[in-house]
């Protein structure tokens, strides 16, 4: 479903098909400019702005929504001769596509979403617009919208950019935060397993676990970094590369230490969806202790939940935090 | 603007959370969907009888008519164990592997597809696909990584692998039927008692009509002389057991258990 396009709305395409009416100078004017009537792009209350980077970028840099009051785009789209202005302004131009059409591209994002979700990758808005919206780029704010609205209505979902820097998204549950709802499935998901293996041993320590001390643990369930498991595959591929790709890891080496060595933490994408009771239950379930057992990781596990009840009353997806870096 | 509004009345949180571990999970066999919408009752409805599977499914497939996706159910072929997946209606492409997987390896998968498809028994032969790696789309693939992305699409229930040879995993065939069948229309065979697409079974020596073997199995059901529906001749394989999810539970048998009665067709 890749559908290239050299709309010139967008710098970055444009740039690439070397359209020389392009300004792509990397000194174009990107920065933090942008006015606050462009804040509200969805119309859900709780989403957060979509408009340029705040960052002022070199000229390749993917940019957000073309139709937004981009100077850049502004200045493209007066020479040629499309007059694009502020989103309120009706606009001649191209004939916009039929409203089924745009119903379908909404359609097509949402499954997009879904998917890329499913397979815990990260939703990149370039790719959307490249995979997915292509050559209907001038109506991707609406086509974003109808999406947001279908997947909040029938799945419970939001849509959420995560972080404006790196335009990601993420789909977010909206409904009552509850356990992991695995419990509901008991263990169906071996990855997750040893995910939170990996993530309660870092809890316990307090700090980064060495790979050494990783593996120990995992030869408990018989996982060797040189052997393939039937189930999991090559396990310090996993470990090492997806789980930190998926940004539920995080894996670095140690400083100072020669020969060298790694350790690993937890990734922003854990602290966002895993909570420190989620992994005092699994530990509890897993040696067959009372949470209580490890009681300085207890406790922090209750003061954990103590703040996220009181930041979320009306039990609203607990967390929209900015992804970090 | 808002076609999708008409029937939005029904979705609760019960239905959107059913849909959320749906979406998670890929695809599920039967006795995880009931559990799972048990689940989703208790955590939102407490109180709600808790509605017949069929009806409850089929309440959430009215919402999703419009947005062109669907629950669907369909059973394995090995052993007849119904299985639920959210799938796309649209056939545009290979829509939900698009976006896993590199160029080569979709091409890798297609190829394996019509190798599968091709083939008597439904099954190809590691070695034939890896034969084809050098045809391939996109970058270029060795056959070692071959063999790893082949691994790689077993383990995300798109391949099953039997012995080194590779077939359809019930979920590709729920998820793809309606591409395999306006993509390879003239290669693809159809079971003779469902009418749906085949790609393990059993067939008669006579007349050649095919069965899946759990419609085998639901067919000749008690039925000491079985005869081929479409010539009469005697049908002249082993007649598998019908599916029993409480036999199952009971004997203990893990989801892993090979017992299948794969029937080799000559």
């Amino acid at each position: 479903m890749s559908e290239q396009s050299k709309d010139v709305c967008d710098p970055s395409f444009a740039a690439e098909a070397s359209n020389s009416e392009v300004h792509s100078s990397p000194g174009v004017p990107g920065g933090p400019s942008l006015p606050a009537s462009q804040a509200a792009i969805f119309p859900g209350p709780e989403s957060p702005p979509v408009g340029p980077p705040d960052a002022p970028l070199a000229s390749p840099a993917p940019q957000a929504p073309c139709e937004e009051g981009d100077p850049k785009a502004l200045q493209q789209a007066a020479e040629e001769g499309r007059a694009h202005q502020a989103p309120s302004a009706a606009q001649p131009g191209p004939a916009p596509p039929a409203p089924a059409q745009l119903v379908q591209k909404a359609h097509e994002l949402m499954w997009y979403v879904l998917v890329k979700d499913q397979k815990r990758m990260i939703i990149w808005f370039p790719d959307m617009v490249k995979d997915v919206i292509g050559s209907y780029k001038k109506w991707c704010r609406s086509i974003l919208r109808r999406t947001s609205l279908i997947l909040a209505r029938v799945f419970g979902l939001h849509l959420r950019l995560t972080s404006l820097y790196t335009m990601e998204f993420s789909l977010v549950k909206a409904l009552e935060p509850e356990e992991l709802d695995r419990v509901a499935l008991s263990n169906r998901m071996p990855m997750t397993g040893l995910l939170l293996m990996i993530l309660s041993l870092i809890y316990v320590k307090g700090r980064g676990a060495r790979e050494s001390a990783v593996w120990n643990v995992l030869r408990i369930l018989g996982l060797r970094p040189w052997k393939k498991h039937s189930t999991f595959g090559d396990v310090r591929k996993l470990i090492t590369e997806e789980f930190v790709q998926q940004n539920y890891l995080k894996y670095q080496r140690v400083p100072h230490v020669e020969p060298p060595e790694y350790e690993f933490f937890w990734g922003s994408r854990a602290s966002r969806e895993i909570t420190k009771m989620q992994i005092m239950e699994f530990l509890a379930r897993v040696f067959k202790k009372d949470p209580q057992a490890w009681p300085s990781r207890y406790r922090e596990a209750l003061e954990e939940a103590r703040a996220l009840r009181e930041a979320n009353p009306t039990a609203h997806c607990p967390r929209n935090s900015v992804s970090e870096d | 603007m808002q076609g999708s509004t008409r029937r939005m009345g029904i979705m609760t949180d019960v239905h959107r959370r059913f849909l959320q571990l749906l979406m998670t999970h890929g695809v599920l066999e039967e006795w995880d969907v009931q559990r799972l919408q048990k689940h989703c009752y208790k955590v939102h409805d407490r109180n709600a009888t808790v509605e017949k599977l069929e009806d409850f499914i089929n309440n959430i497939n009215s919402v999703l008519e419009s947005l062109y996706i669907e629950i669907k159910k369909g059973v394995t072929e090995d052993d007849g164990r119904p299985i639920y997946a959210l799938v796309n209606l649209a056939t545009t492409s290979i829509s939900k592997m698009a976006s896993d997987f590199a160029e080569n390896e979709l091409d890798l998968f297609r190829k394996a597809l019509e190798l599968i498809i091709d083939s008597e028994t439904g099954f190809a032969s590691s070695t034939n696909i890896l034969n084809l790696v050098d045809q391939l789309k996109g970058k270029k693939m060795r056959k070692k990584e071959a063999e790893h992305v082949l691994q790689k699409f077993v383990q995300n229930k798109w391949l099953i692998e039997k012995e080194g040879e590779f077939t359809l995993h019930g979920r590709a065939i729920l998820e793809m039927e309606q591409y395999i069948r306006e993509t390879y229309p003239d290669a693809v065979k159809v079971c003779t008692i469902c009418h749906s697409l085949l790609i393990q079974g059993q067939s008669c020596e006579t007349c050649g009509i095919r069965m899946h073997l759990p419609c085998v199995a639901k067919y000749f059901q008690s039925n000491s002389e079985p005869r081929c529906p479409h010539c009469n001749d005697y049908w002249p394989h082993e007649i598998p057991e019908v599916f029993d999810p409480k036999k199952e539970r009971e004997a203990g048998i893990s989801k892993s258990n090979k017992r299948s009665l794969r029937s080799r067709q000559h």
